[in-house]
């Protein structure tokens, strides 16, 4: 039953800190994934949690058991690599053999094993040719197999999806959460793409720069998310800055910096603190008053519009219209806004400024 | 239009251009590969003379074919042991980080600026038991087999290139596929014998022919060493070549040589190909024992101690014999200097050939891939570097003199076509391998901008394949400096240094002056090998 706990860990290449004091624990059965920008460290997070890597700091625990010194082929994981790393010169049912062969099971157990795991992911009937003979999301799935058939009950996935057409793409999530549920595997997948992360996960713990930011389940994270980076980097939000000048529950306003005034639900920040509030294109309305907006222009995005606007303090405002309203508008016009109450996160002004804040790096 | 620009219109003539293409095939052709191969007509022509004169000479044969049989045993001997020394080292110097790594990996390359004539010396006075006029209180003196002597002697100047053709195979492969092995259960050792090895194959062919091809044509570091422990009947197929006089004799060793050479370039290939490393039996608990704590250690460290010891300490231990022993006075050092003075002149006038004859036949190798010509030029191109030497070099004398011994400046013309043979494919290999990794798009770009073929060439590609060349030239110059068996297969009289320093050891036994000989000849040499490698560093480092 694996539960995953990585206290205090840091890697550093050199003068690179690519991991910096993170603390998380996985539970028995969960599928999280660690979702961030390129570059954010979640390659080297999860190469230390399979012993590729030993961390500069820090203790990994599998089932409590601490994993110092621990070689990875005794870690007892499946790893499916981002480049996919089938073995070129082995057919798939070799590959997929592999785990087995190495334990030096009886040869009928090796097949049945392999043949067993190809059937899951519906690679049977391909399972006689070499990896370079199968397109992309074939050969994904054959190291998928080729992971599962070592019987290890904890996945960790490198960006898993990414090297696969859009269309691929989107098939194979779902397929990767079927299976894992189905074999009640306990998952790390790393994505930095956050409609994957969204659709997939039980949890999803983003990071930024080598530390975690926060984690949640993906409805929270994308109605409620703690940190503006969150309210940012997971879908699109519209970020404005302004003080608090009332503070009541269940309703408080917010003045922006062109003097006009939103009303937000929750609000943890003081009256007269600086504040940034996050508000989602859906969430945004054309309405016969509100924040006075200029269109710039419109980009048609199948099932509805989305309107890119400039207020009077030179933000960005975009919303959403349904398909058949696009004709209503046009650049140069003007229009009020409002803002769905209940949807608008606020959060205190980072000290760093908010562009500084949302920064992929 | 100005001189120069009606010049460049000129040459950039389609009809120009063909006529240059076709008088560098037909030189590569007629000066190139006749030449190393004519040797093989002589067995049609005069079939009656080797009849008689060899085959019907029951201790002719008799010598012959232990030669022969030495040498392909040595060469076997040899590879096996260079490819087993060669993985675990190209592992530590590809896939290991640690401080020394830079050294070590210039240490590698150390015997290969050391002339092959004085290895052998230098190798033969550190393991040899040599004649008393030679004692070297530092020697070791515990080989009395001259089997075992030019082995080790073999191993030193092969094991670079051995360890130099396996770091690149192994640079190729992904890493990822090994740790993806251990992920999936496998022990480090498992894993490295089940994956990464058979993945090696196709690369394992280069290094072992490279190899073999250079155990079997060595000449030089052979005769030294054989002279310097003063043995006079234990010969190798170059050593007796070497030595024979009757012409019908040499053309049947030669001829066997070069088919055995050519028969094993097919087989090796064919071999490594099929060969089946087992990857379904595994041992888990050997293999994971083997993998970790002790073990790998123990490996780590014997590879280093066969570098340091086999390898490098008798590479260099001729450095010592200037101190303790004492200059003898009638050495001729006019003879000497006119020796460099011919072995650089030779090897500046070959490489100055192999510089206008051999880029452009590489550009049209390169350029034409998928045409039979250049396929076909471009395999042919090789068979000079698995030609032993000295046979490569008795088939030239016997194609341009009929046999005949020749001398003077004839002598020093014919040593220069023979050492074009042997390093114009090295030239071609260098500039064919740069161009092909350029994208021809760059050039076409350069042509779409108005730009004549020749202007592209030079604006464009030569720019980028710069040290591409210069490291070719300066392979073919080393090459030709060092080499020995092509040189006395035309003319044992022709003075260039390697030969002077066999001579010093062989004829006259003056052991001080050809130490001394080795020592200016190796430090040259370094200095070249220096010039090579931070040539070909600033190429990585740019690209
Ligand atoms: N082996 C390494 N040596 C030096 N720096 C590294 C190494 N691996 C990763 N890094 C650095 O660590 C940081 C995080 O890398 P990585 O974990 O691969 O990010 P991600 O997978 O999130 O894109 C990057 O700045 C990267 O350059
Ligand atoms: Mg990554």
């Amino acid at each position: 039953m694996p539960e995953v706990s990585l206290s205090h860990i840091t890697m550093r290449f050199g003068k690179v800190v690519a991991v910096d004091e993170v603390d998380l624990t996985i539970a028995d059965g969960e599928y999280v994934t660690i979702l961030g920008p390129s570059g954010c460290g979640k390659t080297t997070l999860i190469r230390v949690v399979a012993g590729i890597l030993e961390p500069t700091q820090g203790e990994v625990r599998i089932n409590g058991k601490s994993m110092r010194g621990v070689p990875i082929e005794e870690r007892d994981l499946g790893y499916v690599f981002q480049n996919i790393a089938l073995f070129p010169h082995m057919t798939v049912k070799a590959n997929a053999a592999y785990g087995p062969t190495v334990k030096d099971l009886p040869m009928e157990e090796r097949e049945q094993v392999a043949k067993k795991y190809l059937e899951m992911v519906k690679l049977l009937d391909k399972m006689s040719m070499f990896p370079s003979e199968l397109c992309g999301g074939e050969q994904q799935k054959a190291s998928l197999a080729r992971a599962l058939a070592t019987g290890a009950k904890l996945l960790l996935l490198d960006e898993p999806l990414s090297a696969l057409d859009a269309r691929v793409r989107v098939d194979l999530r779902y397929e990767l959460r079927r299976i894992a549920k189905s074999l009640g595997l306990t998952v790390v997948h790393v994505t930095h793409d956050q409609e994957e992360a969204m659709s997939v996960s039980d949890r999803i713990v983003v990071m930024r720069a080598g530390g975690i930011v926060e984690s949640g389940t993906p409805e929270q994270l994308y109605t409620r998310p703690r940190d503006v980076f969150t309210a940012n980097f997971i879908g699109e939000t519209n970020l404005l800055e302004g003080w608090v000048k009332q503070r009541l529950p269940g309703k408080s306003t917010i003045e922006l910096r062109d003097n006009s005034l939103i009303e937000v639900e929750n609000c943890d920040p003081q009256v007269g603190e600086a504040v940034v509030v996050s508000v989602r294109p859906e969430f945004v309305f054309p309405f016969t008053d509100g924040l006075l907006s200029r269109i710039e222009y419109l980009t048609y995005m199948g099932t509805y519009w989305r309107v890119s606007s400039r207020s009077q303090s030179n933000d960005m405002v975009e919303f959403d219209v349904p398909s058949i309203e696009g004709k209503l508008y046009h650049p140069g016009q003007e229009v009020y806004l409002m803002f769905n109450r209940n949807a608008a996160v606020v959060y205190p002004r980072p000290k760093e400024g908010v562009t500084e804040a949302v920064k992929l790096e | 239009m100005s001189r120069l620009e009606r010049a460049t219109a000129f040459v950039s003539k389609p009809r120009i251009r063909n006529l240059w293409t076709l008088i560098v095939i037909v030189f590569f052709l007629a000066f190139v590969i006749t030449p190393t191969l004519f040797v093989l007509t002589y067995a049609f022509t005069n079939w009656d003379l080797i009849q008689t004169e060899v085959i019907q000479d029951p201790e002719m044969m008799s010598q012959i074919w232990t030669a022969i049989a030495n040498s392909f045993e040595i060469a076997a001997i040899v590879t096996l042991i260079d490819i087993l020394v060669g993985l675990p080292m190209a592992w530590i110097l590809v896939r290991k980080k640690f401080r020394g790594k830079e050294l070590l990996d210039t240490l590698i390359d150390m015997p290969l600026a050391v002339p092959t004539a004085a290895l052998g010396f230098s190798a033969a006075i550190f393991w040899g038991i040599t004649p008393a006029d030679l004692t070297n209180p530092l020697g070791l003196k515990i080989v009395s087999s001259p089997f075992l002597l030019i082995i080790l002697l073999h191993i030193i100047f092969s094991y670079p290139y051995m360890v130099r053709s396996l770091s690149a195979i192994l640079e190729q492969i992904d890493q990822t596929f090994e740790t993806a092995g251990q992920t999936l259960g496998a022990s480090k050792l498992t894993a490295v014998r089940t994956i990464t090895l058979p993945l090696f194959r196709a690369g394992l062919v280069t290094g072992i022919i490279l190899c073999f091809a250079r155990s079997l044509s060595e000449t030089g570091g052979t005769v030294a060493a054989l002279a310097t422990v003063a043995n006079t009947d234990f010969n190798t197929a170059p050593t007796l070549i070497d030595s024979l006089k009757s012409t019908p004799a040499l053309a049947f060793t030669s001829i066997v040589l070069i088919i055995l050479a050519l028969v094993l370039l097919v087989v090796v290939a064919i071999v490594v190909k099929k060969l089946h490393i087992p990857f379904r039996k595994v041992w888990p608990r050997p293999e994971k024992i083997l993998s970790r704590g002790l073990a790998p250690r123990l490996k780590d460290a014997t590879s280093v101690l066969f570098l340091v010891f086999i390898v490098l300490i008798p590479s260099f231990f001729v450095f010592t014999f200037v101190f303790t022993s004492s200059p003898s006075t009638t050495t001729d050092w006019s003879q000497f200097g006119q020796s460099l003075v011919n072995s650089f002149l030779i090897a500046g006038v070959v490489t100055v050939i192999d510089l206008a004859m051999g880029i452009p036949l590489a550009l049209y190798i390169a350029k034409n891939r998928s045409k039979w010509l250049p396929e076909t030029l471009d395999i042919l191109v090789n068979v000079p570097l698995i030609v032993p030497t000295v046979a490569l070099g008795f088939s030239l004398k016997l194609f341009w003199t009929g046999g005949t011994p020749v001398s003077g400046p004839f002598a020093i013309f014919l040593v220069m076509l023979a050492h074009i043979a042997f390093t114009y494919p090295l030239m071609v290999r260098n500039v064919t391998g740069a161009v092909e990794e350029i994208d021809p798009t760059y050039e076409e770009t350069a042509r779409t901008l108005g730009a004549k073929p020749i202007q592209g060439f030079k604006r464009v590609l030569f720019p980028m394949i710069k040290a591409s060349i210069l490291a070719g030239a300066i392979m073919a110059f080393t090459r030709s400096l060092g080499e020995t068996g092509a040189t006395r297969a035309v003319s044992t009289t022709v003075l260039t240094a390697p030969n002077y320093i066999v001579n010093l050891i062989k004829l006259e036994n003056d052991y001080y002056a050809a130490a001394l000989a080795c020592i200016i000849l190796i430090i040259i040499s370094y200095a070249l090998m220096l010039a090579l490698r931070y040539i070909t560093r600033r190429r990585k480092g740019v690209s």
